[in-house]
């Protein structure tokens, strides 16, 4: 699975690399960074999933 | 000669004496002794109560968001002591501090606050406001307190959590002597221990239930949980619904009661834009957030030396972070002791756990930031607002009853307890 972010809708809430460390980096403007693109463990998938939630832009999205 | 005497006296003027902390005059009006350790002691070191004391914005910003210098942990999570055998609420997250188990139990809940399933809870908000005004209304006046701020998060939590709806008013009974124990000890700790036991056994059969049957609830969603296989203990549940319903209840109700505050007593001016325009409510939220928020306070613990101006935090002591300084600011803040609903130099929306907007303006302090940033940020704001725009809706000119009020007074900002004031009277047009 392929770990996206728009960064047109992102406003750097935190919430992804704050919650999810393993998933998300944080660049030095704020912005995150996807750790792992192509996500197949499945412990990492719940992570992702999980920041999918607590997005509050719904900025990042998962694809096969 | 004369030159080390002005320094000296000079010196004598800007001091601070760590017991003013103590003071009532400063759980008052603690922002007199802000502005001096911001200006004179930006570190101050507090030998008497054995802590370092930071205040500035961007020195409160940094502490936040390095969370590998300072920690929230206190107890080793593998150490000997029992998780919640000394805390009102029973183990909880806020206990755990740090660690895979604080941030397994936080995930757990944290996407119940935001996004789409806040969305899809906005019309119980609604209807629970409305609820309660239907009552207030058959009156001329109300104390907002009690009639009000009191009960409405924490009837908004309970049906969150799925909890017979016929029962809430036993809730709002134990939560109120949960949260008398959170901060007074003594007298106040045995009945909120007292009031706890008697919600858990309230809620074993429930839990029971919920185990069998889950629902599309916050409790059966916690019930269900697991990790590694594994589920919470039916302590560690009962002491997750125990921290809803304060964490949840408690900073929001009171967050009503400020923003009432202030619009009748410190900007009565401003209040007839607001009531012409409930969606202004949203910018008072934000500047009572920075001006006097709910909670001023938070410790944290250095896990390594820390150089700061001209000092060093040792390893292991105590990091007392004051939010409700950093907010006052005037190295950030253009008349920062104004309360003023229509600032331009603050970020009015929505905050971040990163605490960086892309309107480049600086956030308040008052719900934390980084790691530990509030849980319910979301939630909290979009509940004041809307309590308080149906509020200003249905009250026909509300004003004060009395030309008089004591303040903010209440509780005390060192003992864990949060600000508001212990009573409003407000008077409106039958």
């Amino acid at each position: 699975m392929k770990v996206r972010v728009d960064f047109k809708r992102c406003e750097k809430a935190g919430e992804c690399y704050y919650n999810h460390p393993r998933a998300f980096k944080r660049n030095e403007n704020g912005y995150p960074i996807v750790a792992v693109h192509d996500v197949s463990d499945e412990d990492l998938l719940l992570e992702v999933r999980e920041a999918i939630e607590v997005c509050p832009t719904q900025a990042i999205s998962l694809t096969d | 000669m004369p030159v080390a005497e002005e320094q000296i006296s000079e010196m004598l003027r800007n001091q601070v004496d760590p017991r003013e902390f103590d003071a009532p005059e400063f759980q008052q009006n603690p922002f007199p002794l802000y502005q001096r350790l911001r200006d004179h002691h930006p570190l101050y070191h507090d030998r008497f109560h054995n802590r370092w004391v930071v205040t500035r914005y961007w020195d409160v910003d940094a502490v936040f968001q390095s969370s590998e210098a300072y920690t929230r942990g206190i107890y080793e999570e593998d150490g000997p002591y029992e998780f919640g055998s000394r805390h009102v609420f029973g183990p909880n997250i806020l206990e755990y501090g740090v660690g895979d188990r604080h941030r397994w139990l936080r995930n757990v809940i944290a996407g119940q606050f935001v996004g789409q399933k806040l969305q899809d809870f906005l019309p119980v908000i609604d209807m629970i406001a409305l609820e309660l005004i239907e009552r207030i209304q058959v009156g001329k006046e109300v104390e907002l307190v009690s009639q009000f701020s009191s009960q409405f998060p924490i009837r908004v939590i309970s049906n969150m959590l799925g909890l017979p709806r016929s029962d809430e008013d036993r809730f709002v009974g134990w939560y109120q002597a949960l949260i008398a124990g959170l901060g007074f000890g003594g007298v106040h700790l045995a009945r909120g221990i007292a009031a706890r036991n008697e919600m858990w056994e309230y809620l074993d059969p429930l839990i029971a239930e919920r185990a069998e049957q889950p629902g599309e609830d916050l409790l059966s969603r916690i019930i269900s949980a697991e990790l590694d296989g594994q589920r919470m203990s039916v302590e560690e549940i009962k002491g997750f619904v125990a921290l809803l319903l304060a964490a949840g209840g408690d900073t929001t109700d009171k967050a009503i009661s400020n923003m009432w505050y202030h619009m009748m007593y410190t900007r009565p001016d401003q209040f007839d834009a607001v009531r012409q325009d409930p969606e202004l409510w949203s910018n008072v939220f934000t500047e009572m957030m920075r001006f006097d928020p709910v909670v001023h306070t938070q410790m944290r613990r250095a896990t390594k030396e820390i150089p700061m101006y001209d000092q060093v935090i040792p390893k292991g002591a105590h990091v007392l972070i004051y939010l409700g300084a950093g907010n006052r600011d005037e190295r950030v803040f253009k008349s920062p002791d104004v309360f003023d609903i229509h600032r331009d130099d603050l970020h009015m929306g929505r905050e971040n756990r990163s605490g960086r907007y892309k309107d480049g303006k600086p956030g308040h302090l008052g719900f934390g930031m980084g790691q530990h940033f509030c849980m319910g940020y979301a939630m909290a704001r979009q509940e004041a607002v809307i309590a308080c725009s149906h509020l200003s809706t249905a009250l026909r000119n509300p004003r004060p009853k009395f030309a008089e009020h004591a303040g903010i007074t209440s509780p005390s900002i060192d003992s864990g307890g949060f600000r508001s004031p212990t009573e409003l009277w407000i008077q409106f047009d039958a």
